[in-house]
This record gives structure tokens, sequence and C-alpha cells, in this order.
């Protein structure tokens, strides 16, 4: 094995399998473990509320990196991914409670059947693309949120449902650090996913159709299916992040699942990258803790300067707004590319030339 | 490229900062734990509130006077010496109306602070946090009044200090019965609400008791919370002609509805429940709110009250300006002060089920006519039993009835 501390200085492969591999020096791989390890550490190293703060980052990466596969990666802007974290978080709820399935099975089931839902959402899109396709998928935040409302005989309206723990071999998972590991774990699995979805065939099919789907079509791509995979592989993620969602709080309501759900998982792919795996991660992790770090910020400056705290508070919106319209402005690849810049900027110093 | 440069080196050292403060709040908090555990009650630690306010968000409008209410009454009380000898330390949190902020809030004041009580505000957010509640037995006073909340065995610790909507609801149902004087028919009455859970809450039961007591529901219109048009619905309302239209929306579609029925020279007499009827609606709706009547379970800055008085000098005294305080500022205060009787009637067990305990053993808690009285019970955590109507006179809610007993269910 070569000295894994030595830093390299350029890639050479010679075999397609070097080629395709994820980590091409052994340090690299060796920081990715440390870090997988250090995420498994971590609910022990830290106090309760840290963790949940986790969990809600953790259920916000698995729903980002399935509308960045949809937006990011194939070009399909969906509006409507708040409404689908509905349909799963619904579908778990009603099997584990009026089919009294294992939250084990009705978590792949939510999956499976937001799926369903939102390839039939994304039948239009072989037609309809960018502003058009937009509002379609706007339509299906509306007549999602608008089914969950009125269908009150399975969805308990307006009232919202009760929904137990999951179980583990008779243990309860209804403690923050126990759902943590639940959690990380499914966040890992659809990284992994994620990561390896691009190396495949469908995956390259994805980005090129966001590049140029007439392209894409004269060399053979079939649109249709491509496309409706897209929203089914998308909406597959925010079933799973809707379950998760409805077993963490145990109780959910139609207002869990508005648009503005649905514009705040848009702002997290935008600001960590769009059509960036790790992008996805960061945009989470950003969004969620913006208004914990702001506070967090605001309590520390208050014992300086004691009225900041109530100036802090109103500026938050503000400070949402302008984030994502700098991160336009500067750098519309978000955070993933910001990172990405900063590391090579090691990477080459002292000559950066 | 350069500017790139600084821009990240910039955002980096935010972060840096940012990320630095965060980790020391985690590691205080275990200190200031094992001190209080150490510490014997005699050294008289402050008792840790918590509150769930929206000062920022979409319902910001009544959300932050009623946040500054109950912050003034809590520094009040501690002024006069605090409850039984100690301080309250309240903790609040600012969740802008967002559904996982204010659980991220919750679980920082309980895991984190280690409050044994909280003050809460929406429906959407008090409901997604019931279960939370009564695993970690949190005693739960909030701005929502939804009848759900009262279901005593699966919400054990939310209490309640104004009628719920759907006792609101049965009270102007039964005072249209009362003071119809038209022996050959029924009275007619529409209802108009918006379509979330707080807009849907009393609908089911107002429908049962308008049958129950002979008044008849002839139209039902939604009317979302952020209209600023309602033509379309009142004119599909004014087709069946009702005598009474009962709103149950915040200030502004109310302000909404009051005036698109001015225009259409609609001649319904139109009631609102509590969160429809404040000064905003008539600030709003100006000339269009005159005669419209309100559900009023707490009292405004301008009666004439001692109460009243002893608030608005303590405000004054603190350099506040009364001028600027509306009903829900009261509203917070009542909260705050519903809160602190459950609190000294725990006496020396300040835990979330002392707590209960102490709510649970307040009998007819007179405030002063800022609020009916308050009780409950371990079997009842429904904690006003009288409301009352008021009207608007001369852009100004005036009393139209005193304090009524509510119907029976």
């Amino acid at each position: 094995m070569r000295n894994p501390f030595v830093m390299n200085c350029g890639v050479f492969t010679t075999s397609y399998r070097q080629d395709m591999a994820f980590h091409f020096t052994p340090l690299a791989h060796l920081r990715v473990m440390i870090i997988v390890a250090l995420l498994f550490l971590f609910p022990f190293m830290v106090n309760e509320y840290v963790v949940s703060v986790a969990n809600l980052v953790g259920i916000a990466v698995i729903g980002a990196l399935g509308l960045n596969i949809l937006t990011g990666f194939t070009g399909q802007i969906s509006i409507g991914h708040g409404a689908f974290l509905g349909v799963g978080a619904y579908t778990s709820a009603i099997l584990t409670t009026k089919l009294g399935l294992s939250f084990w099975i009705a978590l792949p089931l939510a999956g499976i059947v937001t799926a369903l839902v939102g390839s039939i959402f994304g039948i239009p899109s072989l037609r309809l693309k960018g502003l058009y396709l937009a509002i379609a998928t706007l339509a299906a935040q509306v007549i999602i949120e608008f089914t969950i409302i009125h269908w009150t005989s399975l969805t308990n309206g307006t009232r919202g449902m009760i929904l137990p723990a999951p179980q583990l071999a008779g243990y309860s998972l209804d403690s923050d650090r126990s759902y943590y590991f639940l959690i990380l774990v499914l966040a890992l699995l659809a990284t992994v996913f994620a990561f390896n979805l691009f190396r495949t065939r469908p995956g390259r099919a994805f980005v090129a159709i966001r590049d140029r789907d007439i392209a894409a079509e004269v060399i053979g791509i079939d649109l249709f299916k491509y496309k409706i995979m897209a929203f089914a592989l998308s909406s597959f993620y925010a079933g799973i992040a809707g379950s998760l969602w409805a077993h963490y709080l145990t109780i959910i309501s139609p207002e869990h699942f508005t648009i503005s759900v649905s514009i705040e998982y848009l702002a997290m792919i935008i600001i960590g990258g769009l059509g960036s795996v790790m992008g996805s991660i960061y945009g989470a992790l950003f969004m969620t803790l913006l208004p914990v770090l702001l506070r967090t910020l605001a309590e520390a400056l208050s014992s300086i300067f004691p009225d900041i705290e109530s100036v802090f508070l109103g500026l938050r919106e503000a400070v949402f707004g302008a984030t994502i319209i700098l991160f336009l402005i500067f750098e519309p690849e978000g955070i993933a590319k910001i990172w990405k810049n900063i590391k090579d900027y090691f990477h080459l110093w002292p000559f950066s030339y | 490229m350069k500017k790139l440069m600084w821009l990240t080196l910039a955002i980096t050292l935010t972060l840096l900062l940012v990320v630095g403060c965060g980790s020391q709040a985690p590691k205080e908090t275990p200190e200031k734990k094992s001190g209080e555990e150490a510490a014997p009650p005699e050294q008289k630690e402050p008792i840790k509130l918590g509150a769930i306010f929206d000062i920022t968000g979409a319902t910001g409008d009544v959300g932050a006077p009623y946040a500054d209410g109950a912050k003034n009454y809590i520094a009040y009380l501690n002024s006069q010496g605090g409850i039984n000898g100690r301080k309250i330390e309240l903790i609040d949190i600012d969740y802008a109306y967002k559904i996982p902020q204010a659980i991220e809030a919750y679980n920082k004041l309980v895991k984190q602070h280690k409050v044994v009580a909280i003050l809460g505000w929406g429906t959407g957010d008090t409901e997604a946090l019931v279960e939370k509640i009564r695993q970690d037995k949190i005693p739960y006073i909030s701005g929502s009044y939804s009848e759900n909340l009262l279901e005593i065995e699966t919400h054990p610790y939310n209490f309640l200090v104004a009628p719920s909507y759907s006792d609101q609801i049965r009270f102007v149902l039964q005072w249209i019965k009362d003071n119809w004087t038209d022996t050959s028919r029924n009275p007619k009455v529409a209802f108009i609400y918006n379509d979330t859970g707080f807009g849907r809450s009393p609908i089911e039961d107002g429908r049962e008791f308008a049958q129950k007591i002979g008044v008849d529901l002839v139209d039902e219109e939604i009317v979302d919370l952020k209209a600023l048009d309602a033509t379309s619905q009142l004119l599909n309302m004014k087709k069946t002609e009702p005598d009474f239209a009962i709103l149950q929306e915040t200030s502004n579609a109310t302000a909404t509805v009051l005036k698109d029925a001015k225009k259409l020279g609609l001649t319904t007499q139109f009631i609102g429940l509590n969160w429809a009827a404040d000064e905003k609606v008539v600030e709003l709706a100006g000339n269009a709110a005159e005669g419209y009547i309100g559900v009023i379970p707490f009292a405004f800055p301008y009666e004439d009250l001692p109460a009243i008085q002893e608030i608005k000098n303590w405000v004054e005294s603190n350099g506040g300006n009364w001028a600027e305080k509306n009903q829900k500022f009261i509203q917070g205060w009542v909260s705050a002060a519903v809160m602190a009787e459950g609190m000294k009637r725990a006496g020396d067990d300040i835990t979330g089920e002392g707590i209960q305990k102490g709510l649970e053993s307040i009998k007819n808690f007179d405030l002063g006519g800022l609020a009916s009285p308050v009780s409950f019970s371990a079997e009842s955590h429904r904690g006003a039993l009288k409301a009352r109507l008021y009207q608007v006179k001369d852009g100004k809610f005036v009393p139209l009835t005193d304090w009524m007993s509510l119907p029976e269910r």
C-alpha cells in the first residue's frame, strides 16, 4: 500500500476499475471512513437537543437528495416536493394505524406508493418544460394537499393522524438518540445510492436529458421512460423522508406539507448545489441550521447588546432571502462548488497557476 | 477569482464563529444542570419556563403582542418577588409559525434548558407536539383553543385558558337562537372559515349544535386566511340569504370579508370568533366593520377595569407605551398569569406533574375582568366557562352582552 499521507499530485489511472473508483487515494478513503465513524459516534458526544437537530437535518438530507435527482440532475423542476413528503407520511400512517402493518414494511411501501403518485404527476413532463412544468407540479401540490384535507375518512382531515414510533426487536425507537441511527443509516444508503446512480446508464441518461433533451432523444434515450423514472425515484426519496418524519413526530397533519415546505426544499438544493449529491447534503444542513445558528448568534450577542435579539429575529427572513440571491449571483453551483474551490486552492497551493 | 476567495474566506470565518458559539451552548448546560442538582431548593434557583412564540411568522401580527404580554407578565411577577420566593426565567423562542422549527424549539427548551412548562402558540404546532408533551410531562398553555386539545386521556398536559373554538361557535349559535324574535321561521346561519386545522376546528361541532337547537345552517364558505377577495364566496352566500354569518378566521381575512360584504350590500350580521375579532379588524375594514360582532374572551386595553389600570401602571413605569398595546397583549398576559398560578399552587413540587396538579386545582381563578374566571380539574382542562360578545360602534368594540355561561354541549 502507498503511504496514505503523501499528497497526490494528479490522477493516473491504468484500468477502468480505477477510473470508476470513488476515492482515488487511500487518504480520501480513510477520510470517508473517519467521517462515517464520527457520524455513528456523534450522538454520544453531544446532548440530546443537538441530536434532535441532527435528526431534522437527516430527514431533510433524504428529501433534498430526492429533489436534486429530479431538479438538479434531470432538469425537471418540481414545486410539489412538500406534497410528496406528505404522501409518504400519510401512506406510512395509514398502513401502520389502519392496517396494523409494522413500520419496517410501511417504510418501503410509503416510498413505493409515493413513487407511483410522483410518476403520475410526472407524465406531463414529456410535453412541458421549465416554468410550465413548475406550474404542473404546483398543481400536484394543491391536489395532494386538497385530497389529504378532504378525504377525512382515510386521513382524518385537518385533525391529523397519530401513529406509533417504530419498534426494533421489542425496543421502541422513540428517543432522539435511537431514532438518529435509523435516520443515519437510511441517509447513508440514500447518499451512496445517489452517488452510484450517476455512474449507471439511467443516471447518465438523466444528465443527458437535463443538458439537452432533444439531443438525448437523438442518441436513443427514451425520454418518456427516463423522465418518469426520475420522477419516481425522486418521489421514492420523498416518500421515505415523509415516512421518517411521520414516525419521528408520531403525529402529522396537512399543515406539515404545505407549499412552503416545497419551496424550502428548492432553496436547499439551490444553496447546496444543483446537480451535486454532496450539495444536497450541504443545503439540507445549511437550511436547517440557519435559523438555529442565527438564534444562537443573537443569544450570544444579547449579553453584550441587550436589544439585538429582536433585531436579529426580524432579520432572519431577510437573511434567508438574501442568502439565496447572493448564491444565485456569486455561486449558482452552491456550497458544493465553494467547497470544491477551497479544496482546489489547497491542492494547488502554493503553485496556483 | 480573488473576489471568490475573499467570499469563501468570509463565509468560512462566519461559519467558524457561529459554530464556535454553537458548541459553547451545550457545554454550558451540563454544568448548570449539575449545579442545579447539587443545590438544595433553599438556594432559590429560578424556575425555567419555556415559550414558543410567533413574532416574525405568518401570524406575527397577533403573535408579537401576545409574546410581549406574556414577557411583561413574567417581568411583573419577578418584580413582585416571583413564585414562592423563586424568580421565573422565561426562555422564549420565535418559531416563525413553522412546524419543524417549533419542534426544534421544543426540543431545545425541554432537552437543553430543562424547562418545567411551556407557553405555546399555534394550532398546527401545538397539535404536532401533543405526543411529546405527554411523554415529557410538560404543562402546555397555547394560543390555540382547538376542541381537540381537550381530550384529556390523550392530551393530559394541554390546558385552554379561553373557551374552545367549538364552545365559542355554540355560544354564538345559542345567542342567535335566544335573540331571535321571528316565530314564523328559524334563524338562518352561514359559516365562513379557512381550510386549516384552525379553521375547520369548530365546524363539525357547530353543525351539530345548530341542528340541535333549531338554527338553520344554510351555507358554508371557505375563505383563505390570506384572501384579499371574498366576492365570489359572498355572492354564493347571498343566494341563501342567511341572517347571520359566523367567521372563523384571523383579522386579515375577516377584514376582507367585511369590506366585500359592504361593497355587495349584504344585510347579513357578521359574527367572528375570537381570532376574527380585535382592533386590527376595525383598523383594516374601517367603516365596513361598523356593527360587526365578535366573541371577546379577553379585555381590551382601553376598558375601565382595576386590573387594566394595574397593567397600565406597570407598563408605563417600565418605559412601555400603553397606547401601542392591544387585546392580544392582554391575552398573552392572562395566559402567563394562569400558568404562574399553576406553578404557585404546585408549591415546592416544581415538576411537570406538580404544575399539572397545581393547574388542576385552580377553581374560579379571578382575573379581574381581563378574562372569564378560569377553572380546571383533573377531568377537564376546559378553563373558561363563560364568554361574551362585543359589537363595533364608532370604530370601537363595546360590550354587547355580559359574561354568560357557555351552553350545554
